[in-house]
């Protein structure tokens, strides 16, 4: 009824290559896109600055990381300090009078360079010991951070960021950062959305499955992982560099930590793996979980005058935030889009059950 | 047979169904969890217009800081519990609203943000990376950071940061203080060595200036010795300590680091009164590594531990005995819970301030800063040294006093003092200059 699958066969190639053939998908699309669009101008201020805004960031970065391990099958525990070099370059450089738009991708580049040299490790290791061997990145990307004054701001170990114009508009406010994010976060969902279909796309793919057999049919195996933490990890710097000018303000050792990694690794692994529309899932369950619950357990206890104690306060979203992941991946393991997926399925050809699909 | 046939594939269709039901209705509730959540924080934003002073207390109940966090908030909730008790400030009760940030910056910015909207007109995140997240927002919304024991340093020169609120003595100071402490019980300190184990994070090397620009001037030597985070495995570092045969050592770090630290220093025969911690070392802390083998050690104390304070006393009296108590009776008159009533005193006294300087409010951030501007001479009741606040010095004095565990409990070795400060306030001033010249 929705998608009216049945009345619609494409006559052209081009119609075919669409990246969203069924007009109501690209209805969803369009809708989805219009409403961020107008959301800072109807949806509340809080609402805007505390959960869109960071949704969108930490969605690019779920997509960057996404890029090497859901399209190249390569695991990566460092996606942190990736972010971080980025954050740190682009922010000096602007510092030192870089124009911000230059500083933005040389903050991708140094990520890229930094991230690929880490990523010559994925040629001789692979699964759970390239899974360490990344771990040992965001450890000494951490340890030089914060052992290099020149870095990590001195004393204070804080370095605020200056004020940035971006194509000439200064990047200020609650409006403009927001629409910043957004812009980058459209790109780099356009580029994840695309790469699959390009001779590179299909390559990491082949890689991924199994790289004795794409080293057989002859693709250089040396050169597309290289190219995979190359352009996720140029990815990474990109969005460090949104994540501080747009939302953080400042820049610290501690906002690239582990934890940072482990979360942008949860984003992915939730959301699923390889899928676009479900890292921008993950990244929603993984950042607001703990925020909606705790919110509604303190508003639900305040309101019905039961006393939780402030430990149980504090844990209790944690848990059931643990137990929602749990859930989440029993109901489905291939992620929070292959649910998605599965509901779309079924409306594809609704209301009839048997038609072809 | 097509009976039969049916009869096979049915079950299995209706099995399909309900898993489908499941996944959607699981949705669904989900959806309408999340809703009733957004429902919920519109609501209680509506309820703010009641005769309330709004201070949002986010901390770290979960993640680092965590029973710290916990006796910390059980202190400053049981004094607001007190004062709302005998009826505020002026009729307004205080409403501290308490939350879980776990050290995360995006819940903590969520926090910020939520709570600004409901009218808070201060905040205390009691975490050193969610307060420096926060600065350069509480400095454009004019809502007072409260830094306590945490934050930056620097935020002591109240010029360069006026709504960042230290309100007790910064790390510099308390170094100052351990250092004029040994002075004091060696006379001279020419010729000594000092050595300084911390953990190896900002936080961990934020006194090396000060310990080492006393060393030039009082002569003694100075060494580090960092350990790796979190700190619990220190086992190579304290060999390392007992070969340079310090005449004093000071151990710098908080949480799980600080018992290692000890257990280590024990195990390695360094002897415990020649030892000192800053802030974060407490009775829960010595529990873990058993009560009488640190007999001895030192710590700096920003205000007075027990229960013999007269404000602790009416805790016990008032609000304990009444049963409304925010945690365990047993932790009452802890080290880190007379921090939270501490703070949660000051706090309480700068809203009097600001009622005596504009009765009629309005309340807001600034109205808030010039009473905490203007504290002159507060002691809550004998609970901390007398501290005066300006519109310049937001640390308060920098006054303290150093306390030496004697098996059960910390006892005072020195009266209240304040120390070096000259070195100290250089600091400040070269590193607040630095913010505002160079943001760093």
């Amino acid at each position: 009824m929705f998608y009216r699958r049945a009345g619609i066969r494409h006559t052209t190639y081009r119609q075919e290559r669409q990246l969203w053939p069924l007009p109501f998908d690209r209805f969803l699309v369009g809708l989805v896109a219009a409403l961020l669009i107008i959301a800072p101008f109807v949806v509340d201020r809080l609402y805007l600055v505390a959960y869109l805004l960071p949704w969108l960031i930490w969605s690019s970065a779920a997509l960057g990381l996404n890029l090497l391990m859901g399209g190249a099958g390569q695991i990566h525990l460092g996606y942190g300090a990736v972010m971080a070099i980025g954050a740190y370059t682009s922010v000096h450089l602007v510092r030192f009078g870089t124009p911000f738009e230059l500083a933005m991708v040389a903050g991708g580049l140094a990520s890229a360079v930094i991230g690929s040299i880490f990523g010559f490790a994925a040629l001789r290791v692979k699964s759970l010991y390239l899974a360490m061997a990344t771990i040992a990145m965001q450890y000494i990307v951490d340890f030089v951070i914060t052992h290099v004054p020149g870095i990590s701001g001195g004393g204070m170990a804080s370095v605020e960021v200056p004020p940035v114009r971006f194509l000439g508009i200064l990047i200020e406010g609650d409006l403009r950062t927001y629409f910043m994010a957004l812009a980058v976060c459209a790109v780099v969902a356009l580029f994840m959305l695309n790469v699959g279909r390009t001779a590179f796309g299909r390559a990491l793919a082949a890689v991924r499955e199994k790289d004795y057999a794409a080293e057989i049919i002859g693709i250089d195996t040396f050169k597309y992982k290289l190219l995979a933490f190359w352009s996720s990890s140029f990815i990474g710097g990109v969005i460090g560099c949104v994540l501080v000018v747009c939302y953080l303000r400042s820049v610290s050792p501690e906002q690239f930590h582990l934890d940072l990694s482990i979360q942008l690794l949860a984003m992915v692994i939730v959301g699923g793996l390889g899928s676009v529309l479900g890292s921008f899932f993950g990244a929603g369950l993984i950042l607001f979980a703990p925020i909606v619950f705790n919110n509604l357990i303190g508003a639900g206890a305040d309101r019905l005058g039961i006393a939780i104690g402030a430990d149980l306060r504090a844990h209790l979203p944690l848990m059931l935030y643990g137990a929602l992941i749990v859930v989440f991946l029993i109901i489905e393991p291939l992620g929070l889009a292959k649910i998605y997926d599965n509901v779309r399925n079924y409306f594809l050809v609704w209301p009839f059950r048997h038609a072809r699909r | 047979m097509s009976r039969g046939r049916r009869g096979a594939i049915k079950p299995v269709a209706t099995r399909e169904d309900d898993m489908r039901l499941t996944r959607r209705s699981f949705v669904a509730t989900t959806a309408a969890t999340a809703l009733t959540g957004l429902r919920f924080s519109m609501r209680s934003a509506v309820a703010a217009d009641a005769k309330v002073i709004k201070f949002g207390m986010p901390q770290d109940f979960t993640k680092i800081y965590t029973f710290v966090t916990a006796e910390y908030s059980q202190g400053a909730r049981d004094y607001f519990t007190l004062v709302n008790g005998r009826g505020g400030v002026n009729g307004y009760k205080i409403d501290a609203e308490v939350s879980d940030h776990a050290n995360d910056l995006p819940r903590a910015i969520e926090a910020y943000e939520r709570l600004k909207r409901e009218g808070m007109v201060l905040i205390d995140p009691l975490s050193t990376p969610v307060a420096r997240a926060l600065v350069s927002r509480a400095l454009e919304d004019k809502i007072n950071l409260v830094t306590a024991f945490s934050g930056r340093s620097d935020a002591a020169d109240g010029a360069v940061f006026p709504y960042v609120m230290p309100l007790s003595p910064n790390y510099w100071t308390q170094a100052g203080l351990i250092i004029d402490f040994f002075r004091q019980q060696d006379k001279d300190l020419k010729g000594k060595k000092i050595v300084l184990v911390h953990i190896d994070t900002p936080f961990g090397k934020e006194p090396i200036p000060i310990f080492q620009a006393l060393g030039q001037k009082l002569g003694y030597s100075f060494e580090t010795f960092p350990y790796t985070p979190p700190g619990n495995d220190q086992s190579a570092i304290w060999p390392q300590v007992r070969r340079a045969k310090p005449d004093w050592v000071v151990f710098w770090g908080a949480g799980v680091g600080q018992t290692t630290a000890l257990s280590e220093a024990v195990r390695n025969g360094i002897p415990m009164d020649r030892m000192s911690s800053s802030v974060w070392i407490s009775e829960s802390d010595m529990d873990v590594v058993g009560k009488d083998a640190v007999k001895g050690v030192l710590k700096f104390e920003p205000c007075a531990s027990g229960r013999s304070p007269k404000v602790v006393a009416d805790i016990i009296k008032e609000v304990a005995g009444k049963g409304q108590g925010a945690g365990p009776e047993a932790k009452i008159g802890t080290s880190y819970y007379n921090y939270g009533v501490m703070m949660a005193a000051i706090m309480v006294e700068g809203v009097r301030v600001a009622f005596q300087k504009n009765p009629n409010g309005p309340i807001t951030g600034p109205w808030l800063n010039d009473g905490l501007t203007a504290i002159t001479d507060f002691t809550a009741e004998g609970l901390l040294p007398a501290m005066t606040v300006t519109k310049d010095d937001h640390q308060g004095g920098g006054k303290g006093r150093i306390a030496r565990w004697d098996g059960t409990k910390f006892v005072p070795q020195t009266d209240w003092f304040s120390a070096n400060q000259d070195v100290v306030w250089a600091e400040i001033k070269k590193s607040a200059e630095n913010f505002k010249t160079t943001g760093k």
